[in-house]
């Protein structure tokens, strides 16, 4: 902690919930790397999963007491209703972006709708499932929230070893990279689409359980990550999920460091317009550091 | 020498525009058909439908089951295979990766020992991104993928379009490998390639077949000189 940002009422007890804030900027963003980044859908109805995520956790919570219980409920639940939205109506559409922007706006709306209709507008809580925190170093630690970060993490090397270490990965790159290749040559393109629209709602899904303890649950819950989640797959390049986890620290701590200093509402305006200007800069940069890599490239070469 | 390709009457085209209109051909093991025609004569959109990324009417039948309406994987694992003209890799994945995608997976080190003594240049390339390959290479890539599956048909087009003259004589004798166990349907505009590799040929034109034959006999009678413009 630098004196500097001491100064400005940055405590050091703050900084954890930076480490948190990227983390959940990065999990909200799993889902989406799989239906929007790799799959090119603009998917409006990721918020609608991650509420159907929450709300399942919620309704776990309920009937069995359990919270962890509720999490693997809610991939479960999130990503069959990813199946059906992909085998009914979003296959029709990969060809038809605007189409299925349409599609899922509406799809978002049903959700919401659903929900609300289920368990009315009133704002519901999901009890903490561990409790209590611990002390470390100067820092005051909530274990859920720890756990928030841990899961993040495991989530991230889960996907990664998925994409790039299985037959599955390989194959799903294929459909995504050129998928009429991919077809001829054997993969069954409709089902490795399927397949990872379904993954990408499960993540989103474990997303709304795992941060429903830490919110105050109600049919909007799942906008409040959409713009954000969007921002951070566009951001760190739709199909990097290495990019998309730095574009998620990056965005979610500097929200978290600026929400102690200004207000929320300013910080949020703030990171917008920091992502805008990173979007609009980042085609640039790469230019730049391409040229560089050439002309060291040759020099090596020389 | 029974056809294990039977194409009967097919009628293709994208959305409302219509290419194909009524192409009937047959194709058996051992035999390089030939389809010759000038540009935008139907020849891709031909090759495009059999391989089911297009819809159509009339009847395929591969070894005398009907494939019509079969979708691209299907019809791949069931023995037909593509070499397409262009667009032909994946980026990002390595020459490695494109063999494994064809295998599905199975007898990887086979399929690459097959790939590697046709093609030596890709031996030393197996961890190289597949579209950072020269064009040639990407040629040769695309047909030991055809190769390694030991295909029962093999549907190529314009293998030789664009390569140089030396990776050409690396190609053709690929091809003849290849029509040792498989029918091959060889679309190309390269007559040289054709009358090489080539047994019988059809001449397409507007989408409709015109001419049909030996393809020297063909090209001997003058046919081919006058139908593509020579």
């Amino acid at each position: 902690m630098t004196p500097a940002v001491a100064a400005l009422g940055f405590l050091p007890t703050d900084s954890f919930n930076v480490v948190v804030i990227g983390a959940v900027f990065v999990l909200i963003s799993l889902g989406l790397y799989f239906t929007f980044g790799l799959l090119d859908v603009v998917n409006l109805a990721h918020g609608g999963l991650i509420l159907i995520g929450a709300y399942t956790a919620l309704q776990m919570e309920a009937w069995t007491g359990s919270v962890l219980f509720g999490m693997a409920a809610a991939a479960i639940t999130a990503g069959l209703v990813g199946v059906a939205m992909e085998r009914g109506i979003l296959r029709f559409l990969y060809e038809r972006p605007l189409d299925s922007l349409l599609a899922t706006f509406g799809l978002a709306v049903i959700i919401r709708q659903v929900v609300q209709l289920l368990y009315s507008a009133n704002p519901r809580t999901v009890p903490d499932p561990i409790g209590g925190s611990f002390s470390f170093l100067e820092l005051n630690i909530p274990w859920w929230r720890l756990m928030i970060v841990i899961i993040t993490a495991l989530f991230v090397v889960a996907v990664l070893i998925l994409m790039e270490r299985t037959r599955f990965g390989l194959r799903a790159r294929a459909t995504v990279r050129n998928p009429h290749l991919a077809e001829t040559q054997g993969v069954n393109i409709g089902w490795y689409r399927a397949a990872m629209f379904a993954i990408g709602a499960s993540l989103s899904g474990i997303a709304g359980a795992v941060l429903a303890p830490i919110n105050t649950l109600n049919p909007q819950f799942g906008l409040l990550f959409l713009v954000n989640s969007f921002l951070v797959v566009i951001l760190g390049g739709k199909r990097s999920l290495r990019g998309i986890v730095v574009a998620g620290l990056v965005l979610g701590g500097s929200l978290g460091v600026l929400q102690f200093i200004i207000s929320t509402v300013i910080a949020q305006i703030v990171v917008l317009v920091l992502a805008i200007a990173a979007v609009r800069l980042r085609p640039v940069v790469e230019r730049q550091v391409g040229e560089w890599r050439q002309r060291r490239a040759a020099a090596e070469a020389a | 020498m029974s056809a294990l390709l039977q194409v009967k009457d097919v009628t293709a085209g994208y959305g409302r525009t219509t290419v194909l209109r009524g192409v009937s051909l047959e194709a058996a093991v051992g035999e390089v058909v030939c389809v010759l025609g000038r540009n935008g004569a139907g020849k891709t959109t031909l090759l495009r439908a059999l391989m089911g990324m297009l819809s159509k009417k009339g009847a395929v039948r591969l070894d005398g089951v009907d494939i019509s309406h079969w979708k691209g994987h299907r019809i791949h694992r069931a023995g037909m295979v593509w070499v397409p003209q262009e667009d032909t890799v994946f980026p990002g994945l390595t020459v490695l990766e494109h063999l494994d995608i064809t295998l599905g997976g199975r007898n990887i080190d086979a399929g690459v020992r097959v790939a590697s003594d046709l093609f030596p240049p890709l031996a030393e390339r197996l961890d190289q991104e597949a579209q950072t390959l020269s064009g040639g290479e990407r040629k040769m890539l695309s047909l030991a993928q055809a190769l390694i599956v030991s295909p029962r048909v093999v549907l190529m087009d314009e293998p030789t379009e664009g390569v140089a003259p030396v990776v050409v004589q690396q190609l053709i004798p690929a091809i003849r490998l290849l029509a040792e166990t498989a029918a091959i349907v060889l679309v190309e505009q390269n007559l040289d390639t054709a009358l090489a590799v080539g047994s019988r040929a059809f001449v397409l034109e507007q989408g409709t077949i015109v001419e049909s034959g030996d393809v020297h006999g063909l090209y001997e009678s003058g046919v081919l000189e006058r139908r593509l413009a020579l």
